[in-house]
Parts: C-alpha cells; structure tokens; sequence
C-alpha cells in the first residue's frame, strides 16, 4: 500500500486561500472581490484551519476550492481582462492625446451583463424573491443617496426608479403586512410570491456619509442589485399583468415624485394607481376609464392569458381603479358602508374573513388627507398598500397655487376649475393624518390622527381605536410586530398586571386564610406576637392601618415553593452532578441564553413596575 | 598691539579704508587696489575683537589722551631700557618703532581728516595715493636690507615688545592667566614683573594652524604702512613683508615690442624664426577644430528638381496612368455596402446616444421554470438581518429607555463588544425624529459580511435542555440515606479534625485543634470521657477506634506521637481485654531485637505513658519522628499503619500491637504519602501520593497496581468494602470513581464541590459513599456495585447535606459511616461534630 502524503487530500484540497484563489484565476485582488460578489461566493470556515492550511495555523481566509474552479470559466471574468486592456488602450490614447481614438474606445468599451449570473444564483423565481431583502435595503439607501464624487446621480436616479417601482408593485397589489417605524429608518415587510420580503428605508434625509466606507464595494453590491431586482420586477409586474417599466407621469415628478407618478399600465386596462388629484387624468377619470376598457377588451382577446385569474374584474366595471383591484373582496361585505364619514370612536369592523383580506381592504372605504408635515413618501405607500386613497396638502398646494410662468406649456391654468375639482376631492375625505402639536380648524366630518394610528392599524390588522392617536395626545408607544427579541411582551405585561391588581383587592382576605392553612402553629404564633405589635404600635400612636398593609403585602413578595417542586429542583441539581462535561458545557450554554432573556425581562418588568408605581404616584398627589 | 589700542575706535578706522579705495581706483594702479582690498578683508574679521576693546572703554573721543599715553609709555620704556643697560643695539631700531608708530599714528589722523573732507578731497586722495607708492619705493630697498641683516634679533625684540605690551594692555582683563603659558618673567616698566610668554605654535590642531600670515593690525588703514617694507604683523608679531610686485618686470617686458606674426618657434629649415600671417593661423585652427579647411559653403540655397512646373524636358517620360482619372472600383463598393446597410436599416445615421444601460434588455428570466431543488449541500445562505425589536421603535414603550447608568455602560463599551448598535430613544411624533447616523455604514458593515465574513454552518440543538439530564432512578427509592442532622457534638475548641465511630455503633471519638480526643454518646450527643493528649496544644490529627470487637482500644495521634488509649467507659470485661492486647508487647520490645529491628528502633519508640496520661486512660505512647497524620487499622486490629507525609521513605510504618514493633515497609521515599490504608480482606496495602493510589501485595512484596486519578492533589481516597472499587477526593474538587477492574483512570470523574475535598468515604454495608468538602457541604451518593462484570456501577446522587459553616475557609474536615445504619458523622472547622440521619 502506497504511504498517503499529507496535505494531499481532504480539507486540503477542498479549501484554498484567497491568495491562491486570485493566483490561480490570474486576475487582481479588485476583480476579484467583484466577481465574488457578483457570484456571491464568500469564504468558509474549514472545520480544521489547521489541515486546510497544510499544517500552518496563520490566519487566513478560504474559500471553497469547487467555487473557484467553477470562476475559470465565467466569462464575467473575460470581461475584466477585457477591460483592463481597453483601459490600457484608452490611458495610452489619451496620454497621447487622441482625442477622437480615446473617444472610440470609450464607445466600444468591453461591458458585461449579470443576467446569467443572477440566474445561476438564483435557479427559481422564488429563490430571487427569498433573497430580496439586502437588494431592496441597498437600493433604498442608494435611493436616499447625495450624488457626490463617489455615488454618481445616475446611480441614485436609477436606485429610486426601481425603488419606486417595487413601491408602486406592493401597494398596487396591496402586499405589505407590517409597517415598523425604528429610529434607524421605516422597515416594511411585504408578502410577495409567499415569501416574506423586509426592508428597511432610511427617512428622508441626507445621508450622513462617512469616509471610510468603501464605495467601490457598495456600488459593486450594487449594480447586482439592480440587475436583480430589474429581472425580479419584470417577473412579478409580468405576473401581474402590468406592463414593466412602468411609465412615468411627468406632471406627477415635478408633484410629489414617488410612486404616485408611476402609472400602471396593466395589459388590458390603463389605470392609474393613485388618486392624487394633481394629475389630469383624475379628472377626466370616467372618460379614461370607458376608453381603457375597450383597449382592454381588445388586449384581453388578444394577449394573455397567463394572468387569468387577475382578470377577475369584468369590462364593465366603471368605477374607481382601487374598489376595481378589490372587488371579489368587496363581494363579501356588503353591509359595509363605503364612503360614509365615520365620526364616532366606534369603527364598522369588517367581518370574519382571513386575515390577510381584512389586511387588503382594511383602508378602501376611507380617503386620507395627509398633512404637509407627514413624511408623504412612508404614510402614501401605507395607505395605497391597505387600499386607502391619498388626498395630499403639499400636492394640492403646488396644483391650486401653480407658478404659470414656471410651466412650459404656458397653457392657460383655469384656477377656479382646479378650485372646485380640489373642493369635491376635498369632499370625500374622510381621515386627516395631521402631525402638529394642535390645529387651527377642523373640518367636521373628519377624523383626526397621527401618522402612528395608520401604522399600528396594520400591524394589528384592525382599525385601532383612534383617541389615542388624536392630534396633540401623547401616543402609545409603537411596538415592533417583529415582537421583542427576548420575549417580553410590553401589552401582556400591562394586562397581567391590572389583573394581578384586581385579583388582589378581591382576594386579601381569602389569601389569610390559605396562609393560615398553610402554617396553623406559625400563624398563630405571629397573631400572638401581631397581636403584641399592635398594642405597642396603638401606645405609640402609630395607625393601625399602617402596620397592617405592610404585613399583607408580605406574602406576596416571597412566594413559597411547594415541598415537592423544591424536591424537583433538588433532585435536578443532583442529576446535574452526574453529566459528563461535554453534556454539562452544552447545558450550561443552554442555561446561559435562557437565562440571559429572563434576565431581560426581568428587567424590563421592575423598570415597568418602577415607571407605573411613579405615575401612580403622580397621579395622587395630583 | 599699542597702536590697536589706540587706533581701536571703529569709525575712523573703517573709513580711511574707503577713501584709499577711491583714490587707488581713480589712479588705477593694481597696488592701491590690493592695498585697499586686503586690509578690509582683516579689519571684518577683527570687528569683534574691537568692538569687545570698546567696552573696555576705550572711547573715540579718548584717542589723542591716548596717544599721549603712548607717548608717555614709549618714554617710559627708553628710560628703562637706559637704566637697566641691556643691550643697546636695538635703540635705533626702537626709535625707528617709534617713529613708525608716531608716522603711523599721524597717516591715521590724516586719513581720518582727509576722512571727513571726503566728498571734495580727491586731489589730496591721489596725492595721498601718490605719497604712498614713493614710500612703497623707498621702503622696498629698506626691507632688504633689515630682513636680510637682523631678521632675528628684530623678530625677537617684537615678540618681546608685542607680549609686554600686550601684558601690559590686558592687565586688567585677564590679571590672571595660566602660569604655564609663561616662559619667564621680567621686570615691567612700572615695575612690577612682567610674564613673557611662549612663542605660539599654530600646529595643525589649532584653529589657526591655517591662518599663517594673517595681518594683525586691526582696523589701521594699510596705508599707514605704505612707508614700510612691511605691511603688518602676524599672530606673532612678526613683519609681514610686501609682497614683491612685478611692476619693473612689468614695464621691461611692455617695452619691448612684439613683431608681427611672431611665434617664438624657429623655422627647421631655414631656422630663421618662424613667422604665420593671419589667414595662415585660421587655418590651423580650423584643422585643429577638425573643421573643413577647403573652401566650402555650408549653407548653399537648394535646387528644387521636382516641382509643380512643368519642364520641358521631363525626367520620364512615362503616360499618365488610367486611375488617375477613373473613378476607383473599390471605393464604389464600399459605399455601394454602405447604401446597403442603410437601406437595410443596419446603420442608422444621426443614431440618438442611448446609455448602454438602458440598451440592457429586461426579460423573463425564469421563463423555463425550474423545479425548486435542493441547493448544493456545501452552499450556505447568508443569515438575514435580525427583525428589529421594541427597543428599535421610534416610540418604545418607557421601560425600553437606558438608565443613566446604561448609556454609560453604553458608551464606555467598545463598538465592537456593544449588544445592540444603538441606544433606545422615544421621540413625541413622527416629525421629531431624525436621520441614523450609522445608516451607511451598517449597511456597509451588512455588505462586507455578505462576502467577507466566513461562513460556517452552525446546527442549532432545538432541545429541551432538561433533557440533557441523565436519568437516573429517584433518589426516594434508594432510601435509607442521610438526611437531616439530628445531633450536634459541641465542645470542641478549634477545628476538629478526626472522627471515628467504634464498632458497636455507640461511641463517637473526636480529636480537634485543642489537643483533647473526646469520645460523645451518638444518641444523646453527651460527651462521654475526654483526654488532653497534645502536648502544647498539638492537633490531634487522627482518631481511629480498633476494629477489635470489645476490645475498646482507641488510636489517636497528636505531633510525632501515636497514643494508644483504653477509654474508660466500657465494662470490665472490655477493659480487661483490651489491657491485655496492649500489654502483651512489652514483653518483646524489653527483649533484645533482632540486628534488622535495630534501626527500627530507633525510629519509632514505644514507651509508657506518663502518669498524667495514664490517669487520662492512655495505655502505649509511639513517638515516632515525623508527625503523624493519620492511621488506619488493619482488619485485625493488631496492626495499624501511621502516615507521616513528611518522613520521606518512613512516611508509612506498619505498627504491631501485639510485639510493640513498628516496620517500615519502603526503602525509598514514594513522594509525599497522603493516606494509606489496608484492604478490607486482602493482604493489600493501598497508599495514595499526590498523584497517584499505589497498590501493594503484601504477601509477594510487590506493587501491582498504580491509580492514576488524573488530579493534582489528592485528599484522600477510600476502598469500597468488596475491595475491587476505589474513590479518591482531591484538592481540585474532583471526586474519582476507580474500578479496579477496568482501568488504572477513573471511571467516572465528578466534580461537584466547589472548594477542595477533604474527605471520601464508603459505608461499609450499605451502598453509600459521601465526599465532604471546604465548601462546607457533604454529598451523599448511591454506589452500586454489580457482581455482573458487565454493568458498571451505578452512582447515583443522593442529597447535599448542608449544616457545617466554613471557617476561614475550611469546611467540612472529615466523614464517618455508622457501622449499621445510614448514618454519617462528619467533623468540620467550625468546631462540631454532626451525626447525619436517614
């Protein structure tokens, strides 16, 4: 039998150093890092360093031998030599200052595309779906993005289109299931394809851009991001029966931007997914409406047939566009009173059906008048999302108040038509959204909330009673629907404790008699003695009330374990004794995190109690 | 040095020099330029030493006082030279010094008149001029002829007049200088004795080694020399001689007139001198360049041969060729496929410019839909981002916020260790809140970790934890065990360190820090009979009762010394009994021992007790040389084995009751011996060292086995009473199961004690063993051992039994079994000793 040689076989072989790894691909350390990410290859941590490293135990990074080898032959990789010599090409051209040569090149430059690569990573739709959340968290941060010397506008411009787009998908399909408001920015979680897609969104402020962020990184992140989620929109707008890439209403940019100006044009119908009345086609809706359906009917017949089941809307709808994406919904409740202003606290809750539908249509029959302080872009997608229609103050004003010098059509601007166009959309208006600490006037018939009610309201999946959200009112605090990490639940604690207090009035005296049950002899022992304090507290001149309510409470503070639950835990610190180490350190890790949530949330109780017995406190010595 | 002095004012001196410039370059002559120029370049140099004269108060104004002074000293000094009839010979020359300065003194004064009247005094500048160079003239003849006759004598005269002088003038700087400079001393013109010093040496190392002949005369328009064959004075006092001019060879050699074309060389030939005209020289030159030396025209105009004219005669006289003027067949076809490629619609011309970008087509790119399938076993997905909690919220419940000390905490901990990257804030409304600061960088940090950060597949053990447990029969189905305490001995001062219950089960004997072994009723906890055997209060260290039924015999050892007492609280018969077996040895021990006992002997003695003793009950004292720590019995009860770890190889004597014979059983020293016991039925003999349990055939002499416990220290180590099962306790808190059958490494290791143990035990009947340990508690088990060879014991915890209180930290000392009952007794440092009941 031959003598196997060390280092030849095994983790040896199946790891190599990233050093070895640009060597054997002979491209540099830069391209490298940019085909990894494109391949979305990272390193491993080999069991053994120790025998992946053949013996040494330096610090080093592997990867796994199979990834690289499968990289000899991506043509990603070409492209880079490519350009590396059409880079030498162009620095030589402009070094000798051929300008027309240099401009050539530069028209000729070698370009790669990821679509292959995507589809490698990603072999099913649904497995691009699984894997949106970082895609859409970097595209909405590059959204945010100032173009500066390292992020160029292009990249921001084309971050926001597609961020846009994804906006205008999931709220026209109505697909958000939470909403969380976080001091780190708006985390959305929607539902698409089944699959849970959560993204956080910075708010709406210039970025605070620190130096020693690598941007070549990011941007490289990226541009696969992009190619991404470009494919991944296309599928699911396709899917949808929209026509991908949307149009862009240009009356809306120069509005509100946002979603609103994106006009999903589905196949067979032309609709307009918003509602704002800034846009020319909210007012000639009806007319638009009786001609997109005969261009639907016509598309219907001949295109499509994939989206069958988005069809359900018959021709002959002439209705508004939301209550037409929700109709076989809307079949269900008819005892629902649609556009009626609802004053009272006392909110019609649609009937029992699953809570996703109630989800959909939990905003339909309302219209949101949303302040001109609210951040329109989180509190317009929440509401389109839930079906709710969006009337805002700040696009209204740009429509009334319209500079005609500034409009390039200089077409004549009918003020008082828009005037009673704004008054009848004004009409409808059922829900003000309003983020000042007071106001002026109020409108009757309108109902007064803060933006938080919109966002609690879908995370609980009903329509929150809405007083504790009024204008001015100090707000109920914003609990994430993600829960608590360490289980501790803010609203059970509240409700367990009410119910401890009331139990307690009712149940002092009974408790006396289960302790005098529980120790005849030393009960009345202590009565003797009591009986002896009380005499002396009365000579002192003590109340007697005094002494009393801290003898009840007693009890309470030191709850008795029972002799057999004390002879289990006996019994289990004994068997302890008699686990083998390996066991005892695996127990022991175990114990560690349990006891570190209780710990937690042992904390977070005292702190409630603590805050409670304060404002108690304050309470009666006002 | 004198006339330094006098001339010292700095502006007269500086200005002369100005003025002799001027005049030397309107005359034009080299001397008064060198004459102008070199004692400029001295008098820079000297500034300095001036300027320090200066303050030592000599002032411009002071000069003619001066120079009246000088007048007075040059008097002074004929006088004495006159009066002490040195050599006369260099009176002349001292006049001629005189006069020197006196002219000297005077071309200053001139010069700094002429100074003053400088703007129209040039006529006087070039008369001056002309004054200097007759003088020149006239000094030349006079300077050979004084340096050739008494260069010596004058040199030293100089050096001598320059020193006293210079003495004389520095006498109030530097009174007094370094003796060893001196070379003699003479008497002063005032007197007083006047140091001459040494002629300086300027050698290499010296700073001015380079300096030679640097004129010393200050700021003195050279002028004032022009008299003179000499131009100053060096470091030494020497002349320093004009230089010789070359003005009459000079003006020889212009007279003579050079002819024309005059080489110097001679014509070989003719040998005539040789003459060259102007052009004959060019030439040379030219060759000598290497330049053409022919008659040529660089720089000719150009004949252009071909041009746009047409001649008359043509260079050829080829035909104009055809393509000249037909259309070219290529070209027709390239454009021909151009016109194509546009009809075609390939090239469109004016094109708009797309970004290439945009060209990149959308499709569906999952159009063939793949079956989900399983992604490769080496592929680990990224982990997703944790769901944000509560504390994330921009409104938290209250209880989420940090406490003061929590953003301290907070703040204080390293980025890297923090638990969460930010602090929980609560903000009244949405409007309020502002950007995250961190949120491109979490991002970024997110992305690095996408491909930087290893990858590991970690499983995650989705169990009860309970479930780790082992399971193990109930504690309540193996009763009897200790329980409760149900006795308390007190009496004891001090730790008590041995315990012993006798074989009836009745009398517990107890031996403490306060040197008294105690015997207590186990029912009553009445302490019984008691006897002070430590002298100086020695610990009594050990406690054993004779494993002998009614014999009553109680070992107990306190320092060096074994005591052998017969408590007197058993009946006669008892007493009797047990009076005999440790009477019979003296019969042997007053024989004579054989020659090998000899030494023996020596180390152990066997010897009555005093009578104090006596009267306490004690029969036989063994004073051994180390002490003892502890005993054991054997089965018999006629020997007993003694442990003193410190008696190197007699660390373990085997004592005989019945011959009063005490023998060492190990020549050499096994290490430090911590116990050592008997087997309970085998001729065995177990000692335990720090590391390890030797086992000993006493019958062959022979080890047979080594324990290896695989602790540091041990304690104590017990054998289970059928003999094939070992525990030891060690000071690292492990309590080790041997089975002798198995191996030589435990079977079981545990480590349940927190502090060290002290003590291991088994019941002799029952299937129990307990440890007891500083940490004052004692750990009652179950132990069964199977006859199957198969099964391995069976140990099961039984109780903790808690009730001894540590003393600086010393707990629990040692344990006990009852012989019958599942009792135990345990002593510890707090000074008591409890029976422990089922």
């Amino acid at each position: 039998m031959r003598i196997k040689k060390k280092h030849q076989a095994g983790a040896a072989k199946n790891f190599i150093t990233r050093t070895q790894a640009v060597k054997k691909l002979q491209i540099s350390l830069a391209d490298f890092r940019r085909i990894c990410i494109f391949k979305g290859i990272y390193p491993r941590a080999p069991r053994s360093a120790k025998k992946a490293n053949k013996g040494s135990t330096a610090p080093t990074t592997f990867y796994y031998t199979k990834d690289i080898q499968y990289l000899l032959h991506e043509p990603v990789i070409q492209k880079f030599r490519d350009h590396k010599i059409f880079a030498r090409k162009l620095s030589r051209a402009l070094g000798r200052g051929d300008v027309s040569d240099a401009k050539r090149l530069d028209e000729n430059r070698p370009r790669y595309r990821l679509d292959m690569i995507v589809k490698e990573r990603y072999p099913t739709f649904l497995d691009a779906v699984r894997d949106l959340d970082d895609a859409l968290s970097m595209l909405f941060l590059f959204a945010a993005m100032p173009a500066s010397d390292k992020v160029s506008a292009r990249v921001t411009e084309d971050a926001e289109k597609l961020c846009n787009q994804w906006m205008a998908y999931v709220a026209r399909e109505r697909l958000l299931r939470k909403v969380f408001v976080s001091i780190k920015g708006v985390y959305y979680e929607a539902e698409v394809k089944g699959q849970e897609v959560v993204w956080l969104v910075p708010f709406k402020f210039p970025q605070n851009v620190p130096t020693d962020v690598d941007f070549r990184i990011m941007l490289t992140f990226l541009e696969f991001y992009t190619t991404l989620l470009q494919f991944v929109l296309y599928r699911l707008y396709a899917d949808a029966g929209i026509v991908y890439p949307p149009k862009i209403d240009a009356a809306k940019v120069q509005g509100v931007g946002g979603i609103s100006a994106y006009v999903m044009e589905g196949k067979r119908e032309k609709e307009s997914l918003l509602q704002t009345s800034t846009t020319k086609k909210a007012i000639t809706e009806s007319e638009m409406a009786s001609r997109a359906q005969t261009i639907s009917t016509v598309l219907n017949k001949i295109t499509d047939h994939a989206a069958g089941d988005v069809i359900a809307t018959p021709a002959d709808d002439d209705d508004d566009d939301d209550e037409e994406e929700v109709t076989d919904t809307l079949d269900k409740f008819t005892a629902l009173p649609s556009t009626e202003t609802v004053i009272s606290d006392i909110i019609p809750q649609p009937d029992e059906t699953s809570p996703e539908d109630i989800v959909k249509t939990l905003f339909s029959p309302f219209t949101f008048y949303v302040g001109r302080e609210v951040p329109l872009d989180i509190v317009e997608f929440t509401i389109l999302s839930l079906g709710g229609t969006v009337v805002s103050e700040s696009v209204l004003d740009g429509y009334l108040h319209v500079d005609t010098d500034a409009l390039p059509d200089a077409e004549e601007v009918d003020f008082d038509a828009r005037q009673r166009e704004v008054d009848a959309l004004l009409q409808k208006v059922t829900h003000q959204v309003c983020d000042r600490p007071a106001l002026a006037s109020r409108v009757p018939g309108r109902i007064y909330v803060q933006p938080q009610w919109i966002f609690d309201s879908l995370n609980r999946g009903r329509l929150v009673p809405v007083d504790e959200y009024a204008v001015g009112a100090t707000l109920p605090p914003h609990l994430s629907p993600w829960g608590d990490g360490a289980g501790y639940d803010p609203e059970g604690i509240g409700k367990e404790e009410e119910g401890e207090e009331s139990e307690e009035d009712v149940e002092v005296e009974v408790d006396e008699e289960e302790i005098e049950v529980d120790e005849e002899e030393e009960v009345e022992e202590d009565e003797a003695l009591q009986h002896q304090r009380e005499l002396e507290s009365e000579a002192k001149g003590i109340i007697y009330s005094s002494t009393t309510s801290k003898k009840r409470k007693r009890p309470d503070k030191k709850p008795k374990k029972s002799a057999e639950e004390k002879q289990a835990e006996e019994e289990k610190e004994l068997r302890k004794i008699m686990m083998t180490n390996k066991q005892k350190k695996l127990y022991n890790q175990m114990q560690y995190g349990i006891q570190k949530k209780e710990t937690r949330r042992e904390t977070l109780k005292i702190k409630r109690r603590k805050l409670e017995k304060n404002k108690q406190n304050k309470k009666r010595v006002l | 040095m004198a006339k330094r002095k006098l001339a010292g004012p700095k502006k007269p001196a500086a200005k002369p020099q100005t003025s002799a410039q001027s005049t030397g370059n309107q005359q034009g002559s080299k001397l008064a330029n060198v004459k102008g120029r070199a004692p400029r370049l001295l008098i820079n140099d000297e500034d300095e030493d001036n300027e320090d004269e200066d303050e030592d108060g000599y002032i411009d104004d002071e000069a003619e006082e001066a120079e009246e002074d000088e007048l007075e000293d040059e008097s002074d000094l004929e006088e004495y030279d006159g009066e002490d009839g040195i050599s006369e010979q260099f009176e002349g020359l001292l006049d001629g010094a005189i006069s020197d300065s006196e002219s000297e003194d005077n071309a200053g004064d001139e010069a700094s008149e002429g100074d003053g009247e400088e703007n129209n005094a040039g006529e006087e500048g070039i008369f001056f001029g002309e004054d200097v160079e007759n003088e020149e003239h006239e000094d030349v003849a006079e300077v050979i002829t004084n340096s050739v006759s008494d260069d010596d004598e004058e040199a030293e005269y100089l050096s001598k007049y320059s020193a006293a002088s210079e003495a004389e003038s520095l006498s109030s700087i530097s009174s007094d200088q370094d003796d060893s400079m001196v070379a003699y001393y003479t008497t002063g013109a005032d007197g007083k004795p006047r140091p001459i010093y040494h002629e300086i040496d300027p050698h290499y190392s010296s700073d001015d080694s380079d300096l030679e002949d640097m004129n010393t005369i200050g700021n003195v328009p050279l002028s004032a020399y022009d008299e003179y064959p000499h131009i100053g004075y060096d470091i030494n006092g020497k002349r320093i001689m004009r230089p010789a001019t070359g003005s009459a060879l000079d003006s020889l050699l212009d007279s003579i007139e050079v002819p024309e074309g005059w080489t110097g060389l001679i014509d070989k030939e003719s040998g005539a001198d040789l003459k060259l005209t102007k052009d004959e020289l060019e030439l040379v030159k030219k060759i000598q360049l290497g330049e053409n030396a022919g008659d040529v025209n660089p720089y000719e105009s150009t004949i252009e041969w071909f041009s746009s004219k047409t001649e008359i005669m043509p260079l050829s006289a080829a035909p104009e060729p055809k393509r000249r003027f037909v259309p070219s067949r290529h070209e027709a076809k390239r454009i021909i496929k151009i016109v194509k490629a546009i009809r075609e619609g390939r090239i469109v011309p004016n094109k708009p410019k797309v970004r290439p970008e945009d060209e990149q087509p959308v499709y569906d790119l999952w159009a063939d839909d793949l079956q989900e399938q399983q992604p490769h076993v080496m592929h680990i997905p990224a982990p997703k981002v944790a769901k944000p909690t509560n504390d994330e919220s921009y409104n938290p419940p209250e209880e989420y916020l940090p406490s003061e000390e929590e953003i301290t905490a907070w703040n204080e901990t390293d980025a890297m260790d923090r638990e969460r990257d930010y602090l929980p804030r609560k903000f009244s409304s949405l409007r309020t809140v502002p950007r995250y600061e961190n949120f491109v960088r979490e991002r970024f940090e997110r992305s690095l970790d996408l491909y930087l950060a290893p990858r590991v597949r970690k499983n995650k053990l989705n169990i009860d934890p309970d479930s780790l447990l082992p399971k193990l029969p109930s504690p309540q189905d193996l009763r009897p065990f200790p329980i409760k305490c149900s006795v308390t001995y007190r009496g004891h001062k001090g730790r008590v360190r041995a315990v012993s219950i006798d074989s009836s089960g009745l009398w517990l004997a107890t031996g403490g820090d306060d040197g008294t072994v105690r015997i207590w009723e186990v029912l009553t906890g009445r302490e019984i009979w008691k006897a002070t055997v430590g002298d100086d209060d020695e610990a009594v260290q050990s406690v054993e009762w004779s494993p002998v039924k009614d014999s009553g015999i109680l070992a107990a050892s306190a320092g060096e010394k074994i005591f052998l007492c017969l408590p007197p609280i058993f009946d006669d018969e008892t007493e009797v009994t047990g009076q005999e077996l440790l009477a019979a040895g003296w019969g042997y021990a007053a024989q004579p021992a054989p020659v090998e006992h000899i030494n023996k002997e020596r180390q152990c003695n066997w010897i009555k007790p005093s009578t104090k003793l006596a009267s306490q009950g004690v029969d036989v004292v063994i004073v051994c040389r180390k002490t003892v720590k502890q005993i054991a019995w054997h089965r018999r009860g006629d020997y007993f084995t003694g442990v003193s770890p410190d008696g190197a190889n007699m660390a373990v004597l085997v004592h005989q009751i019945s011959k009063h014979n005490t023998q060492s059983p190990f020549r050499k020293s096994k290490g430090i011996i911590q116990r050592a016991q008997f087997h309970p039925f085998k001729p065995m003999l177990y000692v335990a060292t720090q590391r390890y349990v030797r086992i000993y055939d006493l019958s062959t002499q022979s080890l047979t086995k080594a324990l290896q416990p695989g602790a540091r220290w041990l304690s104590s180590f017990d054998i289970h009473p059928q003999g094939d099962n070992v525990i030891t306790g060690s000071y690292d808190k492990r309590v080790t199961w041997h089975d002798l059958d198995l191996s030589t490494k435990p079977y079981r290791t545990l480590r349940y004690h927190t502090r060290a143990v002290r003590d291991v035990r088994f019941h002799t009947r029952l299937p129990l063993f307990c440890s007891g340990s500083d940490d004052g508690y004692i750990n009652v088990f179950h132990g069964t051992v199977y006859d199957d060879l198969l099964r391995n014991p069976l140990l099961v915890p039984l109780k903790v039994l808690k009730g001894h209180t540590v003393v600086q930290s010393l707990g629990v000392l040692k344990v006990a079994w009852h012989p019958k009952e599942a009792w135990l007794f345990s002593v510890g440092a707090d000074g008591t000793a409890k029976l422990w009941t089922s």
